[in-house]
């Protein structure tokens, strides 16, 4: 079966910088994606190179089976694009903002009025349908936005930061909204900064570091991966610093020197414990927390070395 | 999905937006067209009183035709392509699957239009002033098309080099209005000293405006073949450069 969306050793350089290093990955048709990353990490560059914003230097994109380059026509026609920015045309009102994206795409006039009405009504947007983009909230600017690719129904919706600013109420409206969308076999790729948002709605994640892809599974196998159960030792009295028998084990000391946290792996509890014990430090509550997505996402963009830096510190 | 919608659709963008700032795109030129034939014509003209045998007021109008023409187009395809770089608006265009051939050809089409109606509107204005018989009505067509097309392709162009609004004046101020002086709206060429008139060879608006003023009262400083020749060069050169600029993402593609 052809993939939604093929990448094969993409590299991009904006000048001397290297923006994307030798990408490579496939989205699946009717798949939930995230593409997670830290800010400049090249989340946006790909999405640009896929929907034709921007240019690159090596490597492939094909949109179902097409070139992004030789077939373009065919595979924009194939996508919609939620921005991370407004980039609302400022002469038009919001259901000429719809209408005009739905001409574009070739819908006829008749037709794209009609499509916009309804997404206006979809969207909550419907009393605002003669105001111009500047005059929307921001949370009407973000639904409009995603009206906006929604109008030549695409087969793959592509939004990158869609909740960025979003109040809670509307993130969880968006979330149901994009599960439906996808339920009903639209292929979503989202990038996002909450790693919850992802978590939740995402089967599979990518994950993009410094311009290169540093993990890619299945949501459930990444956080299993990536981290084991979190374990947390509150202790009785507070320690100014890790004795030597703990410094073999990667063990951190927070909270003033109240806290000690791990990863459960290799057998490390019984061992700790046993440390411990011989060091005649007591415990107070033990804490075992599952891995979420968020400590495998520290873990590969580098937070681990940082908090290494600081255990390090307080030796 | 029909193949020519997306197409047909942003030639109506372009004119909804040019309309929606009708006070500042279509009313200003019929103003001072007005302005202009009342002070050059009726003051200036009662002492020219005729070049080539025709009265000074009855030849500014083919001059005057061409220079809201030029300034119209150019104003209205810079502006818009501008604007929608500077609000970001352009991307929501080249994520559409119009070609490029088509995106350029469509913004042009709406600078034409506009010129088109500014000079129908300093046209109708000029009536007031003056009746006279069009000499050749599809060589005046020729003109107001291709001159427009040219000025329209001079406005991508510029706009997709510009950084900022200011550069799109400097253009207007430093190049095409004292080429439009020169290229002799108010005067024939025949007026001028010698080695001016060498030079004004080198301007192309001067053969846009004598070819309107044949089209419209007969009589031109140059063979009418060497101006439609040179319209329709500018045309198709600016044109291929404006679709070869959208086609490699020039200033529009990261």
């Amino acid at each position: 079966m052809v993939s939604a969306i093929s990448i094969e050793h993409l590299t991009k350089y904006y000048r001397n910088f290297k923006a994307l290093n030798d990408v490579s990955l496939e989205v699946a048709e009717g798949e939930f994606f995230g593409f997670l990353g830290p800010n400049g990490a090249g989340k946006t560059t790909t999405i640009s190179v896929i929907t034709g914003l921007a240019n690159y230097q090596k490597g492939s994109v094909h949109v179902f089976g097409c070139d992004v380059g030789a077939d373009y026509r065919t595979t924009r026609a194939l996508i919609g694009l939620v921005p991370q920015e407004f980039n609302f045309d400022p002469f038009l009102s919001a259901e000429q903002i719809l209408s005009f994206e739905g001409g574009y795409f070739g819908i006829p006039w008749r037709e794209a009025k009609q499509r916009a009405q309804e997404l206006l009504k979809l969207f909550d947007l419907a009393e605002k349908r003669h105001e111009g983009y500047k005059r929307l909230s921001g949370g009407m600017k973000r639904r409009l936005l995603i009206a906006r690719a929604l109008m030549h129904r695409p087969k793959i919706l592509i939004l990158d930061e869609p909740t960025a600013g979003v109040d809670l109420e509307l993130r969880h409206q968006l979330w149901d909204f994009l599960r439906r969308l996808n339920r009903e076999g639209t292929t979503v790729v989202l990038t996002t900064h909450y790693i919850e948002e992802a978590e939740k709605l995402c089967s599979r994640i990518g994950v993009i570091h410094k311009g290169s892809i540093v993990a890619l599974d299945s949501t459930e196998t990444l956080i299993r991966k990536m981290s084991g159960d979190q374990v947390e030792l509150f202790l009785k009295a507070r320690l100014d610093f890790l004795p030597v028998s703990l410094k073999s084990f990667q063990i951190f000391l927070e909270e003033e020197g109240r806290k000690l946290r791990f990863e459960e792996k290799n057998d490390a509890v019984p061992k700790i414990l046993k440390a411990l014990h011989q060091e005649g430090i007591e415990i107070e509550k033990i804490d075992i927390r599952r891995p979420t997505l968020e400590d495998a996402f520290l873990k590969l963009v580098g937070k681990k070395d940082k908090a290494f830096v600081l255990e390090e510190g307080k030796e | 999905m029909k193949p020519r919608v997306g197409f047909q659709t942003l030639v109506r963008r372009e004119i909804v937006r040019f309309f929606s700032v009708f006070s500042q795109t279509i009313f200003p030129p019929l103003v001072s067209s007005f302005l202009y034939i009342l002070i050059f014509g009726f003051s200036l003209g009662g002492r020219i009183q005729q070049i080539q045998g025709i009265p000074y007021l009855i030849y500014l109008i083919p001059g005057l035709l061409m220079m809201y023409v030029i300034e119209g187009s150019y104003a209205n395809t810079s502006s818009s392509l501008f604007i929608s770089r500077w609000a970001n608006n352009i991307e929501e265009l080249l994520v559409t699957p119009l070609s490029y051939f088509e995106m350029v050809l469509a913004i042009l089409i709406g600078g034409l239009v506009r010129s088109l109606m500014i000079s129908l509107g300093v046209y109708l204005v000029s009536l007031l002033f003056a009746r006279f018989p069009i000499a050749h009505p599809f060589l005046v067509l020729y003109f107001l098309i291709f001159v427009s097309l040219v000025f329209s392709s001079v406005g991508m162009i510029v706009a997709l080099f510009a950084e900022e609004f200011e550069h799109l004046t400097i253009v207007t101020t430093f190049v095409i209005t004292p080429l439009i002086f020169f290229g002799g709206v108010f005067h024939s060429i025949t007026l001028v000293p010698a080695p001016l008139r060498g030079l004004t060879g080198f301007n192309p608006i001067f053969y846009m405006i004598n070819g309107m003023r044949y089209s419209m009262l007969g009589i031109s400083d140059v063979p009418v073949q060497k101006s439609m020749f040179v319209v329709l060069f500018f045309c198709l050169a600016l044109f291929s450069i404006t679709v070869y600029l959208f086609k490699t993402g020039f200033k529009l593609r990261k």
